[in-house]
């Protein structure tokens, strides 16, 4: 049976389970039971079984325990008592008439709730006499029942702390007189009518003494004690047996301590009060070694939110305690709030603050953590080994044992710590309170936030959150490995227990007790009652008188294990054993328990037997090794404010005020790396109190309550968690997007670079355990973020929206920092992908549009704004803001406020970004229109080509009216300029010429039109220089692959003339390769790669020649210009060139030209700022495209001026003469001849884009006379492609 | 000391130590049941753990999955809702 068992739970580990989940949470479950080993489970029934007369001590345990069980379910009645008149309120004046009614109800409400104090006077008084009973009984002198035993002596001082806990509570909880004193008003009400009421109104008197009285439950008790006056001695061995726990310490568990230290106090006050013999406490018990505990722990927790202190209760109790109030020194012991500042800050120097201690905690856990998980990896290589070496097994498995000790040992002192730290807090409240910023927020503070918000300072909560991370993971370490050491550790336990009733009494027989045959049969009880001789096969009990004599090493009894521990029966009987031995069962006996009796026993067996001892009370927590590690590392205490709430008179308080998340917010706050993988920490302590409330509180409400506040409390985290993740991977991007080199030279270079913090453990928290819910970490995370780039998206583009073109650049360096923190994130996350985001910002998921949010703003923002307001420099190749007054006003919406995590992530790195950014706002030049490039793609720029073109035909049709007017204004004849005029002879006369009449109003609307036309033209210039730069980049990133090599003629040539590209040559071999191997696997994948291959190489070949998007604009704008050839262009009649009629489109440019030239110098109202050289652009280009350039540069009016002027020029006479003349006219020749080397620019320009020297070369017959114009095909090739507008 | 009433000692040593011996070797057997039946329960939970594990990253593939669908579905409609264009 045993094997198949054994083979089946080893089956069950062939199962992979991996599990990639980090452990930065605590205990997810464990299998606990109701009655834990601690307290025997079957109620000391085996007791009697050993025949040691124990039947009554048994019976008194269990009486006891089972008050103690009581008493805990009545003291969480009390702690969790809410005062319920203040939820009843006033009765409105509308319904005085039913007033009667009111006080039934309310009557009845609050009878219910007083009933439950009813049955607490009623049991605390039964408890006290039964206590008072029982003490008695087992503290006589000449007793005739066997005990107490050491169990019986702890169920007394528990049953006493229950009662003092329960006094405690009663004093501290104002509202509950208050609630009594309500009833009583409303039973007087209601009790007119009763008959009767005389024996309840008694009941009530009685009640309502017991309810206001301090200390009652006390001063009752201390009635029934001394009854009969023989209580003393049980009292004093209570004394000495918490004196000397408490001085050795270590072998308690904290709620063990807690426990004596909170009941000593009282003993000492009852043991003094006593009528016989108040001072003989002080004969056994030196006043010093109490004076030092009182002294070493001034508070005391004893409730979540409630201490205790023991110098303000033994002050509090010496009014009621005549006899005590003798005892001066105990008296002068200040309460902690009495402490001066100096001692008081020793005293949590010292102690009480985990901030002074987290260093050596640190080391220790380090150092515990380490050992512990050597150990364990001995274990399981011990039993994957499968060795017969006894020793080192045992060895291994000692060592095991030694570190839960350990482990159990630390998790106490550590949660201790925590418990007294709160205590101390509690104990001390918040005097400054109140930091400047939140003085408006909360004009009253409430205690609670006196004692708990702002009691904690920033390194304070720091050390609470790192402990508490300590307890937590140690905690589940050891709980994991339950079920892996559990073996060992009833082994070693065996082999303790089986060494020291084998070997150790042995010996100790033989010598020290051989003469004493009273001791002797103790000695040889124990043996009896737990020695497992057949355990040890080698040698029978006979063998050890043989071995007695022999070495030193041969005396110690050699024993194979036994995985079996003892129950807690035996060790209750060793103990009670080891107990009568050593104060030989007198009670009176002076002196300590292990302390100076040495006059029968030698002192290394009273050394062993009280080590034994104590490791016997230690072995029942590691049996119980579950339930101990779920008491020593719960925390929930940290949320119970049961007592403020009351004494605040509130509902709840705000989660600011709640300390497991004043921990869980401060780990976010605080930015610290090295917290961050304990933020799901503070929720365990939510766990554990909503257990706590569920399992030992039992009240439904308060659960609710944790419930609530947790569920607000985990959005509130993972909003501000996200936050902070989305923050640093921006920064993160954004200084790494920054000119490393360039932060190297800087001086303060490293504001700009991140510290690096690690979310990966938090991005695998696919179940995180909250309140029996799991919930997944990682998925609530990835949700969130993919909503933050969409929102950061949005901002983005809004904020685009409200500045102008130029704030494209700052557009994409933004984008390309999301895009950059996108793809950090996605390592640890799955994302959608940036792409897709982007497309559904934009808004063109669609397959069908080519447009996007961003082209279509980029598209209106040119129309409207930079279009009519930007005027170009053909020097630098920029667009700048004219200077003047807008013509179009241009609205926008006001920028969008964003945090900074929308930006760049952090301060710094926004200032750096924006100082680069910042650079690129005032011009709109070839890094704007690279980033256009960027931002459209090939998807939507062509959409914008488009658009643009057709604003030039648009322009066009809109011009050809207008132009035709300015047409019909021109003389009708206009005549080469004469020479004798001079210049200024000559201005008068083109002045003459071009008053335009009625229409000198469509002149300014004229000469905008062509400049939009320009400028246009202008910013496909750029384009192209641009586009050309891009497909430069592809064709050397893809020529490699495509085979392409630069042929001797500077043309593109195959590399292979009939094969493959490298592309699907490589590809193609490896599918062969692939298929020729013996072993192949799928070459039909191979096969698809090696078709995709093809298929890519198609695509790129095609891209290789791309048209010029300037060419193709001039293409189009000539195609849109033949519609006003006839109008613009008109043959001549005589077939000679038209000089003195022709009033084609050179003419009436040219009288614009010469017209702003004019007002340009004349008015200095500096035109050139409103048009800039983009109307040159314009000009030239409608002018080379209709074929008028060489007519244009003859018969221009500046043109002819400037020759008139270099004529003059030539003669110094007439510079002499009209000195002062020439120089107010120098400025225009200047203009004049500044827009004619423009003019050449763009002509010589477009004659290299757009050539169309064929078209005059056949103008002219072979005889010379000239050819009507012949109608020319617009036939470049790009043009046939285009996509026709409407199709 | 040792002579006052009820005193000291187990009464029927020899029985006792019988039934002892006897408790021990029973209280093995039982040891080995619990222990084992612990660690059922512990493969249980380990299991649980897992699984949960790898449901969850199955979801969140499914999740990726949906998306994508519901991406490419739109894409779809919006195609096909221009019928002319794959004539």
């Amino acid at each position: 049976m045993a094997v198949l068992v054994e083979e089946a739970i080893a089956a069950l580990s062939t199962f992979s389970l991996e599990d990639d989940q980090p452990e930065v949470q605590g205990l997810a479950a464990s299998l606990a039971t109701e009655r834990c080993a601690t307290t025997s489970p079957i109620e000391y029934g085996d007791v009697s079984a050993y025949r040691l007369s124990l039947v009554e001590d048994t019976k008194a345990v269990n009486q006891l325990n089972a008050l103690i069980h009581e008493g805990k379910e009545m003291s969480s009645v009390l702690y969790t008592y809410r005062s319920i008149p203040k939820e009843l309120g006033e009765l409105p004046d509308s319904m005085k008439h039913s007033q009667a009614e009111l006080y039934l109800e309310t009557y009845q409400v609050l009878d219910l709730e007083m009933s439950r104090l009813r049955e607490i006077q009623r049991w605390q008084s039964s408890a006290a006499s039964k206590l008072a009973v029982d003490m008695q009984r087992f503290s006589r002198p000449e007793r005739c029942i066997n005990g107490p035993t050491v169990t019986h002596l702890w169920s007394m001082l528990k049953l006493l702390d229950v009662l003092v806990q329960l006094d405690h509570l009663k004093n501290a909880k104002a509202s509950i007189p208050n609630d009594f004193s309500w009833y009583k008003r409303t039973f007087t009400q209601v009790s007119v009518q009763w008959q009767d009421t005389d024996s309840m109104r008694e009941e009530l008197d009685d009640l309502q003494i017991f309810l206001s009285t301090r200390w009652a439950i006390l001063l009752n008790l201390h009635v029934e004690m001394f009854r009969v006056n023989n209580v003393e001695d049980i009292l004093q061995v209570l004394i000495i047996f918490c004196v000397e726990s408490l001085e050795l310490d270590f072998t308690l568990l904290f709620p063990e301590r807690h426990i004596l230290l909170r009941v000593l106090p009282v003993l000492v006050v009852l043991a003094t009060s006593s009528e016989k013999d108040g001072d003989s406490l002080y004969r056994r018990v030196k006043m010093n070694r109490l004076i030092n505990i009182f002294k070493n722990d001034p508070v005391i927790p004893a409730f979540p939110d409630l201490h205790l202190s023991p110098a303000a209760m033994l002050k509090e109790l010496s009014v009621y305690f005549q006899k005590f109030s003798s005892q001066t020194r105990l008296l002068t012991l200040p309460a902690p709030h009495e402490l001066p500042p100096l001692t008081s800050f020793q005293y949590s120097e010292r102690h009480y603050l985990i901030v002074n201690h987290i260093g050596a905690i640190r080391a220790e856990h380090d150092d515990f953590v380490l050992r512990f998980a050597s150990s364990m990896n001995q274990i399981i290589l011990l039993k994957s080994t499968d060795s017969t070496d006894v020793d080192w097994s045992k060895e291994v498995k000692g060592n095991m044992y030694d570190m839960i000790v350990e482990g159990f040992q630390l998790l106490s002192r550590w949660t201790g710590r925590i418990w007294e730290q709160c205590a101390w807090k509690f104990s001390r409240p918040c005097k400054d309170s109140i930091p400047a910023d939140s003085l408006e927020s909360s004009t009253s503070n409430s205690d609670y936030e006196k004692v708990v918000r702002w009691n904690y300072t920033a390194d304070e909560r720091k050390a609470l959150v790192e402990l508490t991370s300590y307890i937590k993971s140690v905690g589940s370490m050891m709980q994991r490995c339950d079920t892996l050491v559990a073996d060992a550790l009833w082994e070693t336990i065996h082999a303790e227990v089986q060494d020291f009733v084998q070997n150790k009494l042995a010996i100790m027989l033989k010598t020290t007790f051989r003469k004493k045959k009273d001791l002797s049969r103790i000695l040889s009880d124990m043996r009896t009652l737990s020695a497992d001789w057949m355990a040890n096969t080698s040698k029978s009990e006979t063998d050890i008188h043989s071995s007695q004599h022999g070495g030193e090493e041969s005396k110690s009894n050699f024993f194979y294990p036994r995985l079996v521990a003892p129950t807690a029966a035996q060790v209750h009987c060793l103990q009670f054993l080891i107990y009568e031995l050593v104060s030989g069962g007198n009670l009176r006996k002076p002196g300590g328990l292990f302390g100076n009796s040495g006059l029968e026993h030698s002192v290394n067996d009273l050394k062993l037997l009280e080590s034994f001892f104590y490791k016997l009370s230690f072995f029942l927590h590691i049996l119980d090794y579950s339930v101990t590690v779920g008491a020593l590392t719960d925390l929930g205490f940290l949320w119970f404010r049961e007592f403020y709430l009351e004494s605040s008179r509130l509902i709840r308080f705000p989660i600011e005020c709640s300390l497991p998340w004043m921990l869980a917010d401060h780990v976010m706050e605080s930015q610290n790396a090295g917290l961050f993988e304990s933020i799901l920490l503070p929720f365990d302590i939510y766990n554990d109190s909503a257990q706590h409330a569920l399992v030992v509180l039992k009240q439904r409400f308060l659960y609710d309550e944790i419930e609530a506040e947790v569920d607000l409390c985990f959005d509130q985290l993972v909003l501000k968690l996200t936050d902070t993740i989305f923050t640093y991977y921006k920064s993160w991007a954004a200084s790494d997007l920054l000119d490393p080199s360039f932060l190297f030279a800087l001086d303060n270079g490293e504001k700009y670079s991140i510290q690096p913090m690690r979310f990966n453990a938090l991005f695998k928290m696919t179940r995180v355990k909250l309140l029996g819910r799991t919930i997944d970490f990682r998925r609530l995370i990835t949700e969130r973020m993919n909503k933050m780039f969409r929102e950061n998206l949005e901002f983005l583009f809004d904020r685009f929206e409200s500045q102008d073109l130029c704030a494209v650049v700052e557009l994409e360096k933004l984008l390309d920092i999301l895009r950059h923190s996108h793809e950090l994130l996605t390592q640890d996350l799955s994302l959608d992908s940036f792409d897709l985001i982007v497309s559904e910002m934009q808004e063109n998921i669609s397959l069908i549009s080519f447009s996007s949010r961003l082209a279509s703003q980029i598209w209106t923002e040119l129309q409207n704004d930079f279009l009519p307001n930007f005027v170009f420099c053909n020097t630098t190749q920029r667009f700048v803001r004219s200077t003047k007054v807008s013509l179009v006003p241009v609205q926008k919406p006001s920028v969008p406020y964003g945090k900074p995590s929308f930006y760049c992530g952090s301060q710094d790195l926004n200032l750096a970004h924006q100082t680069f950014s910042r650079l690129y706002i005032g011009f709109f030049g070839i890094p704007h229109v690279f980033s256009i490039v960027k931002l459209l793609g090939s998807r939507s720029l062509p959409w914008l080509i488009r658009a643009l073109l057709d604003h030039i035909s648009n322009k066009l049709a809109i011009l050809e009216p207008m132009i035709t007017g300015l047409q019909e204004a021109l003389p009708k004849s206009i005549g080469l300029l004469p020479f004798d005029g001079g210049v200024a002879g000559c201005q008068r006369i083109v002045k003459e010429l071009l008053n335009w009449g009625s229409k000198t109003e469509l002149k300014s609307e004229v000469l905008h039109g062509i400049k939009e036309i320009g400028t246009v033209l202008c910013w496909m210039a750029l384009l192209d220089v641009v586009l050309r730069q891009v497909d430069t980049t592809n064709l050397m990133q893809t020529a490699p692959w495509l085979g392409l090599m630069p042929g001797p003629d500077g043309q593109i040539s195959q590399s292979q003339e009939d094969g493959d590209s490298p592309l699907i040559s490589l590809f193609k071999s490896a599918a062969a390769t692939i298929e020729s191997c013996p072993r192949r696997s799928n070459p039909s994948s191979f096969n698809t790669i090696t078709k995709q291959a093809e298929a890519a190489d198609l695509l790129y070949k095609a891209n290789i020649t791309t048209g010029s998007v300037l060419e193709y604009t001039l293409a189009f704008t000539s195609a849109a210009l033949d519609k006003f050839c006839s109008k613009w262009n008109a043959a001549p009649k005589t077939g000679f060139i038209d000089i003195t009629t022709s009033k084609d489109f050179y003419r009436v440019y040219s009288g614009l030209q010469f017209g702003y030239l004019e007002e340009y110098v004349e008015a200095s109202s500096n035109n050139h700022d409103v048009l800039g050289d983009a109307v040159a652009w314009g000009g030239c280009t409608i002018i080379y495209l209709l074929g008028q350039q060489l007519h244009f540069e003859l018969f221009d009016f500046s043109y002819q001026l400037l020759n008139v002027a270099e004529v003059e020029t030539a003669t110094v006479y007439y510079v002499l003469k009209h000195a002062n003349y020439i120089q107010g006219s120098e400025s225009l020749l200047e203009a004049m001849r500044k827009e004619r080397r423009l003019n050449n620019h763009v002509f010589s320009l477009l004659r290299a884009r757009c050539p169309l020297e064929d078209k005059t070369a056949c103008a002219i017959k072979q005889s010379g006379a000239p050819l009507q114009r012949i109608r020319f095909e617009n036939t470049v090739s790009a043009f046939e492609t285009l996509p026709q507008k409407g199709a | 000391m040792m002579a006052r009433a009820g005193g000291i000692g187990i009464t029927n040593a020899v029985n006792v130590g019988i039934a002892v011996q006897a408790d021990w070797e029973n209280r093995e057997f039982i040891s080995h049941i619990s222990l084992n039946v612990r660690r059922l329960f512990e493969f249980l939970l380990h299991f649980e753990a897992t699984t949960k594990s790898k449901l969850a990253s199955l979801n969140e593939k499914l999740d990726t999955l949906e998306r994508h669908l519901e991406l490419l579905e739109v894409q779809v409609s919006t195609a096909s809702a221009n019928p002319s264009l794959f004539n």
